[in-house]
C-alpha cells in the first residue's frame, strides 16, 4: 500500500499536466508507505519524450542527498502516460528498479485522468500493482 | 575511511542502516568490502558477470564514477559513496504516432539495418530525432550533410550568414554557385538532395539571449558549430537550463577539439571555461587562419556523437575532451570534470536564466562599419597624398606571408612584433600612415609609436581591404 499525502498528490498531477503531451518524472519522499513531498525531476531523454522518459541520476542523486538532511526517504518515482491508461508497460518493466514503487499517472487530453502503483520485482519480469490511495 | 550511503529500499540487507564506512582505496573495493559484508546486497549491485548492474550509477560525492576512473576511482577519507539507480520507463509508443520507414528508405538505409547496433529499432529512433545545428560553416557543412544521411528525422539549422568565396576552401555544404545565397537556403539544398527523406527547420536568426530558448526547447540534441565566444556561452547555458546535450566543438589553425557538454551528470563548457579570455586574445579563423580540412574531421567527430546520442549506443565523449592535432595526426584525451562550483551546472548554480553573452566575453557591441577615430585617415586620402606626391611613410604591419598575397605599392613591410625592435628605422619627424588587413592591428601600431614619442601618425581605416574596395579593386582580398 502506498498512501500519497494531497499537498505531494496536488504537485505530482500539476506537474504531469503541465508538461503534457510529454512525460513527466519525478521522486515520492516520505517513510515507511506515506508520501509527503513530490519533488518534479526533468525529463532528460533525448529521443522523442511523448512516450519515454530518463531521470538524470544526478538530480536523483541530489534529492537523496537532501532527503537524508530532512529526515525523509525516498518511497518511489512517479511518470505520466500521455493519452494513455495507466498501465505498467514493456518498457517501464525492461528500465524498472525493484527498489521503489512506481506511480504511474494516466493524462487524457491535457488533464488527470487515473494513476496506478506497481511494485517491479527483482528480475524485471513482473510487476504486482499495489494498493495507492490520494487525498 | 569512506563512508557509503545504503539506498533506502536497500537498507533491509544492510543491518537497517543508513550509511556504512568501510575501508578501501578504489570504489571497488569499497563496494566489494561491502558485498562481502552483507551478502543479500550483491545481487542488488552487481549481475551474474560480476558487473554493476546496468541500471547502478555510483557517486562519489558529486561525481559520476563513470566520468572518473570508473571501479577504480581512488577514495580519500571523508569522501562519501552514494549508489543512485537510474529510472527511465515510458508509455511504449502508444500515444506517439507511429514512425515506420518506406520501402524506399529501407534500401537507403539498408547499411545501417544489417548492423545489429542500428536496425530497424536504431533506424526509427533516427527518424525520431530532432537535432539543432547552431551554423552551418566549416562544423557545420559536414554535421549537416551526414546527419541527413544518416536519417536523423529532423534538422534545425540556425544560420544568418550569406554564403561568401572565403568559405569555399572548407564549408563543403555549399558551391562556388551558392555564392551570395542565404546559407540557410544553400545547406537545406544539399542536404535535402542527399537525403529527401528529412526535414530541414530553417532559423534564419543570429541566436540571442531572447531567442535561444524558444529555438532550443523543440530539439532533442544541440550540436554547437559556432566560432564565437559569446554564442559558445549562449548554447552551454541554455543546454543546461533546458537540459539537453550540447555536442561541441572547435577548431583553430591545425588543431581541434570535440566533447559533449550539458550531458546527464557530466560536465559543461563553463566548467572547463568558466571565464572567456579577454577579447582579441584568442584569434578567430577570419584572423588566425585554418586548414580547411579540419572542421571535416571534427564536425564529423560530432556528427558521430550525436548519431551516437540518438541511438544510445556505444561510450558517449563525456567528461573527455578529445583534442586533435593535424599537423603531428595525434589525438589526445584530457578528462573533464563537472564542477560542483559551477555557475550554471554546479550544485548551487547562480545562473537560472540567460545572460548577455556580447558583455560577459567583453565584447562591444560594434558597428558594422568602422567609425571615423580621430587621428584615422580613410584609404582615399591615402591615395590623395601618393597621388599628389606628400612627403609621408606608410608601413603595412600585416606579417609577411600576407604581405606576399596583396600589398600597396612603396608600403614598408614592419610586422606588429617587430615593430619594437625596428622602431628604430623610422624618423619622428617623417609623417606616418600605418596599415594592416582591417584596420586592428595597425590601431595597435599606432598607439606603440605614439607611446615611443611619435607625434605624426596616424592609422588607415578599415585597413587593406578597404583600399580595395574604396581605390584599387584589383587588389585582392583575403
Amino acid at each position: 500500500m502506498l498512501r500519497v499525502e494531497k499537498a505531494a498528490w496536488d504537485t505530482m498531477v500539476s506537474h504531469a499536466e503541465k508538461t503534457f503531451p510529454k512525460e513527466c518524472c519525478g521522486v515520492m519522499l516520505g517513510s515507511g508507505s506515506v508520501v509527503q513531498k513530490a519533488v518534479p525531476l526533468a525529463n532528460v531523454y533525448t529521443g522523442p519524450q511523448e512516450d519515454f522518459f530518463v531521470m538524470d541520476p544526478l538530480d536523483l542523486h541530489r534529492v537523496d542527498v537532501e532527503a537524508r538532511q530532512a529526515g525523509l526517504e525516498i518511497l518511489g518515482v512517479f511518470h505520466s502516460h500521455p493519452d494513455c491508461d495507466a498501465y505498467f508497460s514493456k518498457r517501464d518493466l525492461e528500465n524498472s528498479c525493484s527498489w521503489f514503487s512506481y506511480v504511474v499517472l494516466s493524462i487524457k487530453s491535457g488533464r488527470f485522468d487515473h494513476a496506478n502503483s506497481y511494485r517491479p520485482d527483482f528480475d524485471q519480469k513482473e510487476a504486482p500493482k499495489e494498493e495507492l490511495i490520494y487525498a | 575511511m569512506p563512508k557509503i550511503l545504503i539506498p533506502t529500499p536497500l537498507r533491509q540487507f544492510a543491518g537497517q542502516q543508513d550509511s556504512v564506512v568501510l575501508a578501501g582505496a578504489t570504489v571497488g573495493e569499497v563496494l566489494e568490502a561491502l558485498t562481502s559484508q552483507y551478502g543479500e546486497l550483491r545481487r542488488h549491485l552487481y549481475n551474474d558477470e560480476g558487473k554493476l548492474r546496468s541500471f547502478v550509477n555510483v557517486y562519489v560525492n558529486d561525481d559520476d564514477i563513470r566520468y572518473l576512473d570508473k571501479e577504480a576511482t581512488t577514495l580519500k577519507d571523508g569522501d562519501t559513496v552514494s549508489i543512485v539507480p537510474s529510472i527511465a520507463g515510458g508509455s511504449a509508443g502508444i500515444a506517439a504516432p507511429p514512425v515506420t520507414l518506406s520501402k524506399e528508405e529501407i534500401l537507403r538505409y539498408s547499411r545501417h539495418l544489417i548492423m545489429p547496433e542500428v536496425g530497424m529499432e536504431g533506424q526509427l529512433k533516427l527518424k525520431s530525432a530532432k537535432v539543432a545545428l547552431i551554423g552551418t560553416g566549416g562544423l557545420g557543412a559536414p554535421l549537416g550533410m551526414y546527419l541527413a544521411a544518416a536519417g536523423v528525422g529532423r534538422i534545425g539549422l540556425v544560420d544568418f550568414d550569406v554564403v561568401d568565396f572565403t568559405n569555399l576552401q572548407r564549408q563543403v555544404i555549399h558551391g562556388t554557385k551558392d555564392v551570395g545565397r542565404k546559407k540557410l537556403d544553400s545547406a537545406a539544398d544539399t542536404m535535402l538532395d542527399i537525403n529527401p527523406y528529412v526535414e530541414i527547420d530553417r532559423h534564419e536568426v543570429a541566436l540571442t539571449s531572447e531567442n535561444a530558448l524558444e529555438i532550443l526547447k523543440d530539439y532533442d540534441i544541440v550540436v554547437d558549430g559556432t566560432d564565437n565566444f559569446p554564442t559558445r556561452y549562449l548554447v552551454n547555458d541554455a543546454c543546461v537550463l533546458l537540459k539537453k546535450p550540447n555536442v561541441y566543438g572547435s577548431i583553430f589553425r591545425f588543431e581541434g577539439q570535440a566533447t559533449v557538454f550539458a550531458y546527464a551528470g557530466g560536465p559543461c563548457y563553463r566548467c572547463l571555461y568558466p571565464e572567456p579570455p579577454p577579447p582579441g586574445l584568442v584569434p578567430s579563423c577570419a584572423e588566425g587562419g585554418v586548414l580547411g580540412i579540419l572542421p571535416g574531421t571534427i564536425g564529423l567527430i560530432q556528427a558521430t556523437e550525436t548519431v551516437k546520442l540518438i541511438l544510445g549506443i556505444g561510450e558517449p565523449l563525456v567528461g573527455r575532451l578529445l583534442l586533435y592535432d593535424a599537423l603531428a595526426m595525434r589525438f589526445r584525451e584530457l578528462k573533464l570534470r563537472r564542477n560542483p562550483e559551477c555557475p550554471v551546472c554546479g550544485d548551487h548554480p547562480t545562473i537560472h536564466k540567460l545572460i548577455d553573452y556580447q558583455e560577459f566575453c567583453g565584447i562591444p557591441n560594434q558597428p558594422h562599419e568602422p567609425a571615423a577615430v580621430e587621428g584615422d585617415i580613410d584609404p582615399v586620402e591615402v591615395k590623395a597624398k601618393i597621388d599628389r606626391g606628400d612627403p609621408f611613410v606608410l608601413i603595412d604591419v600585416r606579417e609577411p606571408h600576407e604581405y606576399q598575397i596583396c600589398r600597396i605599392p612603396n608600403a614598408k613591410l614592419i610586422p606588429l612584433g617587430d615593430l619594437p625592435k625596428r622602431v628604430n628605422e623610422l624618423n619622428s619627424a617623417d609623417e606616418i600612415v600605418a596599415h594592416c588587413k582591417s584596420g586592428v592591428r595597425s590601431a595597435k601600431a599606432v598607439d606603440f609609436l605614439k607611446q615611443a614619442g611619435f607625434r605624426k601618425v596616424r592609422n588607415m581605416r578599415g585597413g587593406i581591404l578597404a583600399w580595395s574596395d574604396k581605390v584599387d579593386p584589383s587588389v585582392p582580398k583575403y
